[in-house]
């Protein structure tokens, strides 16, 4: 038993992490709180370490219930960066806070519920592991309670949320119902009744709606922008470089996993899902004015293209799936940590400005805060999928692996798909470097910096030595596809 | 711990330095000069201890690589030629910076300046080291780049950001036909082994492609209805790209625009960082060139040509730095023709090109360091508006005379007295005389001489115009700081004794530079495949040797007689009356003939007038598109009411609708 606890020293380390933040915080006066989050970013480090010593182990625990493979481990890394990057952007964003505690607390508590997603092997700690998650990102999002748009964002999302939660739990009763397990081998072992039934599809369309609801995939998204927008830069971070990923991690072990015996209704279903979703996103972010709400439409479009992943099928588009999944991780979460360095300027030019993401503040950024600018042009041009970048190398990964198997016309939407993409990422571009600005230079706060680097680091560590990448990618896909079909 | 293990520190160390200084060199003294200079010092000491412990082990070279991705690695490799390489380069490179402290003290943008300068010399350097073409390639770039940014550094000035954009769209020229080069080499390699390379293969490093050789230069293409092979045509095309980086006609014109940047920019193109990038590459893929038919050849004639093309024109110059231009174009295509003749004496042409490079080096920097500390003095590029400088600024005059000897190649043959430009061209003028014995061609034998002296005729006008005689306006200089006069009091004695010292040694070390533990290239069975006769030096006739230093001579002479004692009256000579003036003057037409005419008139109007009709259409058609999908996009937002009902309802639609699509898609398939 205690070596099965240590599989799970990662998610014990954040466990004490955050209820030690949380006491702490309690006797703390409100100038010392900063300290709070050194402390939690070095919690996650230190999971994040243990983490990737730990690669390659495998294991169960809790009777079946939980495994660790290279799967789990893959996305239990993609979180924890993610959540580092945000716990470090956040030291600024927190600063003289009275509720610093609270706000690290739960970003720990969601990371802990994703990564406990990606390593449920039962549907039932799945669901319990996703509300978890869900429910701590609730409240961060209503974080700024004397922000009215924060709170809009929370309720929204909250709503929403409760709606796909039912939904998901609806679809879970069926399969229970028809297979009288909740193992996901075990579904997948007496699959039988519930592929014979005309309950598969209701069934799989209402996990689609739950999980499709996490990913934002088009009609489940709407929520996306309106809580991306509203919520403060740096949930907005957590929510779409990790929670969205949380999505994907749970939606690859129940469909690819357990329902693999509905593989053709659940292919059409991503199909038109993928299509409508990566087309929808980038068409509708043309227009926007916010550049979160913008980003936020952009991240509908990156669900999209990951969602290719599902229709392909094969060992190398998963994998190509699952690297996008990682490389999105850094370029969203820098971007989104971007906006809080520019809403950080705005409010230090005018404390009662209102929409610190409209896009005429991104004017002349390149002198205002040069390393922030650069580093979004990174971003942007990474999300573009330029090359030389993580993003371009997942695009490639996936598109010629969709090629490859015989769906040429859904990379050729994917293609121009990113084409069209180019237009609002190069605005942004156009705005920080060739609008003028006679502002003055703002000195730029060392967590933001520090955040931007790293991300930065993974862009181009993905973009330029991908190999490494893409075999790991490919062995978290072996793990659901072991015959590689 | 071995030195050689520290080699990736050469090109990083300066690439380093370019982030810093970028980002904090404002705040430092001098715009954070130190930090450049402290790198490339560091690199100058790990690139001369390396090459002194080549000296002593020559096939101890140093090899790293590592897997990219795919077939391809990134990796470095330091052999006799490029060790000599980053040994000058690091150190002409440092001489420079450190000149600039003086040099670049008024200008406000200086930690730009220092920045770039470090970048400039990075990419150089790893260039230098590369260990396959791909890697080569990518530095390439980067100079290419570095050279746009630094060409343009007072972008301000119109004529400045022209001249950028001149040499950056010339230099593209050849670039793009080194990447066609280096594409049909990857196709060949992988279709030599058949699409299945092994592990720890890389195919783009220079001993896998070295040792297929034949391979490629069996395989033939036919184009207009000639047979030839494909060796072939990859060697001219990595010789376009060694055309337009270093300044060989017709891709020359950038070169002498280049001088719109700071006059220690021009010494770093001219001297150390840009130009040499082309004679680098063939020296680096000479056993490539020596298996194919006719390239060397195509090279000697092209080399020999520029040579004494670009001599004519550094006579009638009347801008310092055009005639040093001008000059340096010419002297690259020496270096060129020295490569070239490896038709007849083998790899020793690599020796004999690589010392004239890095004697040119010398006192290439040093001319140019001169002539800025000139300018810094009078004010002012015109040399009719100087005279009797040497007056005023003593260390500069003797430096500048110096390195003119250099130039102008004066020494005592059979003795190892002589200036490092005797040395080196004197041994190119040569071979060029025994590849006239051995071939029968002596029309590169013949331009070289005719150029060597043009060479000392337009150098020793520079001289005599800017030095001596009356001042011919009131501009009051006085000499530069010690800063600016150290490093050319160092370059002028690497200008005076390297040549004498270093010849013979030099020769064969970097000779033997495809004889190692890494490539062991057999150029003799190579040049075999490409029909050359390789032959040895004979016993040339004493007049071939004494040549050279007499026409340099008489040279030196004319310009005494016409400049300094004024013998003759110029102003009959130059007139706008005088046809030969005229057409010197206007350097050849070339402007009117490339610029007006052919790339405005010809490629410009031509282009754009067939491509406007096309071009109509597409506009019409993009246009069309793109507000389609901008007006979807405008009405599509319109969905997002914000009220959180419609959302709810939207996900029960989302819901219900995809259960009846699967269910009806279910049916028809």
């Amino acid at each position: 038993m205690a070596e099965n606890l240590m599989l799970f020293a990662p998610e014990l380390t954040l466990v004490l992490t955050g209820l030690f933040v949380l006491m702490v915080g309690l006797f703390l006066p409100t100038g010392a709180k900063k300290v709070l989050g050194y402390l939690a970013s070095i919690g996650i480090l230190v999971a994040l370490s243990l983490t990737v010593s730990s690669l390659g182990t495998e294991g169960m625990a809790f009777n079946d219930t939980l495994s660790v493979d290279a799967l789990s481990q893959f996305f239990k890394i993609v979180f924890l960066v993610v959540a580092l990057i945000v716990s470090i952007a956040s030291i600024k964003y927190t600063e003289g806070n009275s509720h610093t505690e609270e706000f690290y607390a739960l970003s720990i508590f969601a990371t802990i519920g994703m990564m406990f997603v990606a390593s449920a092997n039962d549907i039932m700690v799945l669901f319990v592991a996703f509300e978890l998650a869900s429910l701590a990102t609730y409240a961060l999002a209503g974080f700024e309670k004397k922000n009215q748009k924060s709170l809009e964002a929370a309720l929204k999302y909250f709503i929403i949320g409760s709606l796909s939660a039912a939904m998901l739990l609806f679809g879970i009763s069926f399969i229970y119902g028809l297979t009288g397990t909740t193992s996901i081998p075990g579904i997948a072992a007496n699959i039988t009744a519930l592929s014979t039934s005309p309950m598969g599809i209701v069934a799989v369309v209402l996990m689609l709606a739950g999980f499709g609801f996490k990913i934002a995939l088009v009609p489940f998204h709407m929520w996306a922008p309106d809580t991306y927008q509203g919520a403060p830069s740096v949930v907005s971070a957590l929510l779409a470089a990790g929670s969205k990923k949380m999505g994907i991690v749970a939606a690859f072990k129940i469909f690819i996993v357990a329902l693999i015996a509905l593989q053709a209704e659940w292919q059409i279903a991503f199909a038109i899902l993928a299509v409508v979703t990566m087309t929808y996103g980038n068409v509708v972010a043309l227009k926007q004015t916010s550049v979160k709400r913008m980003l936020a439409y952009s991240s509908l479009a990156q669900a999209g293209y990951i969602s290719m992943a599902f229709v392909v099928l094969t060992p190398l588009a998963l994998g190509g799936g699952i690297l996008y999944a990682l490389s999105h991780g850094f370029m969203k979460a820098g971007a989104f940590i971007v906006t809080a360095a520019v809403a950080y300027m705005v409010l230090s030019d005018n404390k009662d400005s209102e929409d610190t993401d409209h896009i005429d503040n991104f004017k002349g950024l390149g002198v205002r805060m040069p390393i922030t600018a650069l580093s979004m042009t990174i971003f942007v041009f990474a999300l573009a999928g330029i090359p030389l970048t993580a993003g371009y190398m997942s695009k490639f990964v996936l598109f010629s692996s969709t090629i490859q198997s015989g769906f040429a016309w859904l990379a050729v939407i994917a293609i121009l798909n990113s084409a069209i993409s180019l237009y609002y990422y190069a605005k942004i571009v156009k705005y920080m470097y060739f609008l003028p600005t006679d502002l003055e230079k703002v000195s730029e706060p060392l967590p933001y910096v520090a955040a931007l680097l790293i991300a930065v680091a993974g862009v181009f560590a993905i973009g330029f030595w991908p190999e490494p990448f893409i075999h790991w990618a490919m062995e978290a896909a072996m793990v659901l596809i072991p015959g590689g079909m | 711990m071995a030195v050689e293990n520290y080699a990736f520190l050469i090109p990083l160390l300066p690439a380093l330095a370019f982030v810093l200084t970028f980002f904090f060199g404002k705040k430092l003294p001098n715009g954070g000069a130190i930090i450049p200079i402290a790198a490339i010092a560091t690199s100058f000491v790990i690139s001369l201890l390396i090459t002194l412990n080549l000296l002593a082990n020559p096939e101890e070279v140093v090899s790293q690589s590592f897997s990219w991705f795919a077939m391809l690695n990134i990796g470095i490799l330091v052999d006799p030629l490029a060790a000599v390489m980053l040994t000058m380069v690091t150190f002409v490179s440092l001489l420079i910076h450190i000149y600039s402290l003086g040099y670049m003290s008024h200008d406000k943008a200086q930690s730009r300046y220092f920045a770039e300068t470090a970048l400039f010399t990075a990419s150089m350097l790893g260039l230098i080291l590369s260990d396959n073409i791909l890697q080569l390639f990518i530095c390439w770039e980067l100079v290419g780049v570095c050279s746009f940014l630094l060409i343009g550094f007072w972008f301000q000035k119109p004529s400045a950001a022209t001249a950028a954009k001149k040499a950056f769209l010339t230099t593209r020229i050849g670039d793009v036909m080194f990447l066609s080069g280096i594409v049909l080499l990857f196709t060949d390699l992988f279709k030599i082994y058949n699409g299945a390379i092994p592990d720890g293969v890389y195919i783009l490093r220079f001993d896998v492609i070295f040792s297929h050789i034949p391979e490629i230069a069996a395989m033939n293409a036919t184009i207009f209805g000639m047979e030839v092979s494909h060796i072939t045509i990859i060697t001219l095309l990595f010789f376009g790209g060694a055309v337009g980086k270093s300044g060989q006609f017709p891709l020359h014109v950038w070169l002498p625009d280049a001088m719109e940047g700071p006059t220690t920019v021009s010494a770093l193109i001219h001297a150390a960082t840009m130009v040499t990038a082309g004679v680098y590459l063939v020296a680096r893929t000479f056993p490539m060139f020596i298996a194919a038919p006719s390239s060397l050849l195509v090279v000697a004639y092209l080399g020999a040509f520029t040579a004494i093309f670009a001599a004519t024109m550094g006579i009638v110059m009347n801008d310092i730095k055009r005639v040093l231009a001008y000059s340096t174009i010419s002297q690259l295509g020496y270096m060129m023709l020295g490569l070239g003749i490896g038709a007849t004496i083998g790899a020793e042409a690599v020796g004999i090109s690589l010392f004239h490079l890095i004697n040119h080096a010398f006192f290439k920097a040093l001319l140019f360091l001169c002539a800025g500390s000139v300018i810094h003095a009078v004010g002012t590029q015109d040399m009719r508006q100087m005279g009797g400088v040497a007056k005023v600024m003593p260390i500069t005059a003797a430096t500048m005379i110096i390195a003119a000897l250099a130039l102008g190649g004066f020494g005592i043959p059979g003795t190892i007295i002589g200036t490092s430009g005797f040395f080196s061209k004197d041994a190119i003028i040569e071979s060029a005389y025994v590849f006239g014995a051995s071939s029968g061609m002596w029309i590169p034998y013949v331009l070289s001489i005719v150029a060597a002296l043009l060479t000392s005729l337009y150098i020793f006008r520079l001289i005599f115009m800017t030095f001596f005689g009356k001042a011919r306006t009131d501009y009051g200089g006085h000499e530069s700081p010690a800063t600016m006069t150290i490093p050319l009091s160092i370059l002028a004695l690497f200008a005076l004794f390297f040549g004498g010292l270093a010849t013979e040694r030099f020769n064969t070390f970097v000779s033997d530079t495809f004889m190692n533990d890494f490539v062991h290239v057999n150029i003799a069975e190579l040049a075999e495949i490409g029909g050359y006769h390789l032959g040895h030096h004979g016993h040339e006739p004493l007049i071939i040797l004494w040549l050279p230093l007499i026409v340099a001579a008489a040279g030196l002479l004319i310009a005494a007689l016409v400049y300094g004692m004024k013998v003759v009256n110029m102003d009959r000579l130059v007139s706008r009356n005088n046809p030969i003036y005229k057409l010197l003057y206007n350097r050849y037409y070339q402007n009117e003939l490339f610029t007006n005419f052919f790339s405005v008139k010809v490629v410009y109007e031509g282009l754009s007038y067939a491509g406007r009709a096309i071009d109509t259409g597409f506009d019409w058609l993009v246009g069309w598109l793109s507000d389609l999908v901008l007006e979807t996009g405008e009405s599509l937002r319109q969905f997002q009411t914000g009220a959180v009902q419609n959302y709810a309802t939207a996900v029960i639609t989302g819901v219900s609708l995809l259960i009846i699509l699967i269910k009806v898609v279910m049916e028809v398939l």
